[in-house]
């Protein structure tokens, strides 16, 4: 019967280790997604001020002035 | 954040002695200790924190000399050991030789300013070598900077340890090497949070300040004193979100807007300038509920969640910079000869209409080329890397021009591939070690890049490591070695094709038995 308890409990552990690595590695995995998702913030506001500088002068097709702001833009990045 | 020595006396040390290893010493509890070199503080740090147990010697620690320190120490000198801010006698003092023993030891700049450690333990002129007649002209760029940004819309204040030697003396912190801005945004999302802070770095570039970028919320404006050296003004975004006070470099806490605005006003070397509204409040999320009591060798202990946070919304465009930083802090000048692959290029393209060199470090190819009659563009990370060849070419009238180029920021490629782009021509495009010293982000944005700048036709010449031997190529060249297979792959799947590829072998192996080095060259169309 001690025997068997012990069998038991050595089951119950080796159970529980790999349920918590399993939790682990998914903590893990999803702490990258979230990075992931965050790092998206980066992105947008980069397109996002590109755009808006730059996307209204494009339009308007003024070569010269469109030069000189895209110069202006290089060098304030 | 807030780990702090308890108050009362000054801890016991004992034993203390400086050799080549470091200081040693015995102390029952946490003590700041500092290292003067001929009568002058160089280096502070945590006796505990810092320091490591010396086996066999109970209690006993050694902390070993900082690297930055490493290269000063060969000479001998006057060392002391003081408790921070103690003032009783020092706890050692002797000459101290080290290395060959022989001639002084300084601690200094090549043109004799005394260097200090920070307490990132980087080398720094520190404030405390300064006259108040020398830090003028940061006192000028600080009210400058702040009227710039007050007219853009956004009310900074002294923030970090220009705001704690303000409140405290009214006055810089002496070991402090730079001085720190900061505002609280009207925005709360870290898009518009970002997209305000370009605004602000355009306004100040338009009126003629140096910036380079920490994150898409902080950055560095460069101030050159009266002496040359060039001192960093930090401005650090900010912004309330649910309650909590975010500021860059690295606060997230529990805060009201009305501690920080309407701003107050402090004195700061006799300079009135504004300071949040509750300084006592302001410093003790950013120092702990001491910050009255100096420590220079204090180090930030941020939440991990506020790391992350901040890491996601607004890092990772500044990847690599300190290491190209430091590797042409010293403007070194342009490779008399040409590199294999400008040579290769050289005899493979007859008269291209332009070269493009990406990554062109310090600038070599970039005049070979524009020697050889071809009108060429260098661009790179850092601009000190090309200062020298820039003025090499200015002088001998070249058709080159050199830019910088950030391939882990959007905003720098595409600006950059519009810049270049509004002239159409076939161009020849060179990327040597560049494939191999970005990651795999800056590696897409680089066959962006190429893709856009071939619009009209051309050639991407690619040269990177293949397979290092003995380690010792990388970490020469600052590159890792890449499989030519993968980035095959990353080329083919950006829609270029690999119109020939060759392994090159070194001649030598770099050490018996150690294999070959190889590097891999690869020529590269986009279908236009």
């Amino acid at each position: 019967m001690g025997k068997l308890k012990d069998v038991a409990g050595s089951v119950r552990r080796r159970a529980g280790d790999a349920a918590s690595a399993d939790l682990r590695r998914r903590v893990a995995e999803l702490e990258e997604e979230m990075q992931e998702a965050r790092a998206l913030n980066v992105r947008v506001a980069e397109l996002t001020d590109l755009v808006t500088e730059l996307l209204v002068p494009l339009a308007q097709r003024d070569e010269e002035k469109l030069q000189a702001l895209l110069a202006r833009y290089h060098e304030g990045v | 954040m807030n780990r702090r020595l308890g108050g009362g006396r000054s801890p016991q040390v004992r034993d203390v002695t400086v050799d080549g290893d470091g200081v040693r010493a015995r102390a029952r509890r946490e003590v700041i200790l500092d290292l003067h070199v001929d009568g002058r503080r160089v280096w502070s740090f945590w006796l505990h924190r810092d320091g490591t147990p010396v086996p066999g010697a109970r209690g006993l620690r050694l902390v070993e000399w900082p690297k930055t320190l490493r290269g000063f120490l060969d000479g001998t000198a006057r060392m002391s050991v003081h408790v921070h801010d103690g003032s009783g006698p020092p706890l050692f003092e002797d000459d101290v030789p080290l290395g060959s023993g022989e001639g002084p030891i300084e601690i200094a700049t090549p043109d004799g300013r005394p260097i200090t450690l920070d307490r990132s333990l980087r080398r720094v002129v520190a404030f405390e070598a300064k006259s108040a007649a020398e830090v003028e002209p940061l006192m000028h760029a600080i009210g400058e900077v702040l009227g710039i940004l007050a007219e853009a819309g956004v009310h900074a204040f002294l923030a970090y340890g220009t705001l704690l030697g303000a409140v405290r003396n009214g006055a810089l912190i002496g070991h402090d090497a730079d001085a720190d801005l900061g505002y609280v945004s009207d925005h709360d999302h870290p898009v518009d949070v970002a997209r305000e802070s370009f605004r602000l770095q355009r306004a100040l570039t338009d009126r003629g300040h140096t910036v380079t970028r920490y994150s898409t919320a902080a950055f560095k404006v460069e101030v050159a004193e009266s002496d040359g050296t060039v001192r960093g003004l930090d401005v650090f975004g900010g912004f309330m979100r649910e309650g909590l006070l975010h500021l860059m470099g690295e606060i997230i806490e529990p805060f009201r807007r009305e501690w920080v605005l309407p701003l107050g006003e402090a004195t700061l070397e006799g300079h009135r300038f504004p300071v949040p509204a509750d300084t006592d409040r302001f410093l003790t999320i950013t120092y702990g509920p001491s910050w009255r009591v100096p420590d220079p060798a204090f180090h930030f202990t941020t939440p991990r969640s506020t790391h992350r946070r901040f890491n996601g919304w607004f890092r990772g465009i500044r990847v690599g910079r300190a290491l190209w930083d430091r590797r042409y802090a010293s403007r070194p000048g342009p490779a008399e000869k040409p590199t294999g692959l400008a040579r290769f290029v050289a005899r493979r393209e007859a008269g291209p209409a332009e070269v493009v060199d990406l990554g062109c470090g310090t600038g070599g190819d970039a005049l070979f080329f524009a020697r050889r009659g071809v009108p060429t563009v260098g661009l790179d990370l850092v601009p000190k890397g090309y200062a020298t060849a820039r003025e090499v070419a200015e002088r001998e009238g070249l058709p080159v021009r050199f830019l910088e180029l950030n391939l882990v920021s959007l905003r720098s490629t595409l600006a950059t591939a519009a810049l270049l782009a509004a002239e159409p021509r076939p161009r020849v495009l060179l990327a040597r070690h560049l494939v191999d010293a970005l990651g795999t982000p800056g590696r897409h944005e680089l066959y962006r890049l190429a893709r856009l700048l071939l619009a009209d036709g051309g050639t991407l010449y690619l040269e990177f490591l293949a397979r290092d031997a003995s380690g010792r190529y990388g970490r020469k060249h600052k590159v890792r070695p890449r499989r030519p297979a993968l980035v095959a792959r990353e080329l083919e799947a950006s829609g270029a094709t690999i119109v020939a590829q060759r392994v090159l072998t070194r001649r030598r192996p770099s050490r018996p038995g150690a294999g070959r080095t190889r590097i891999c060259r690869m020529v590269v169309r986009w279908e236009s």
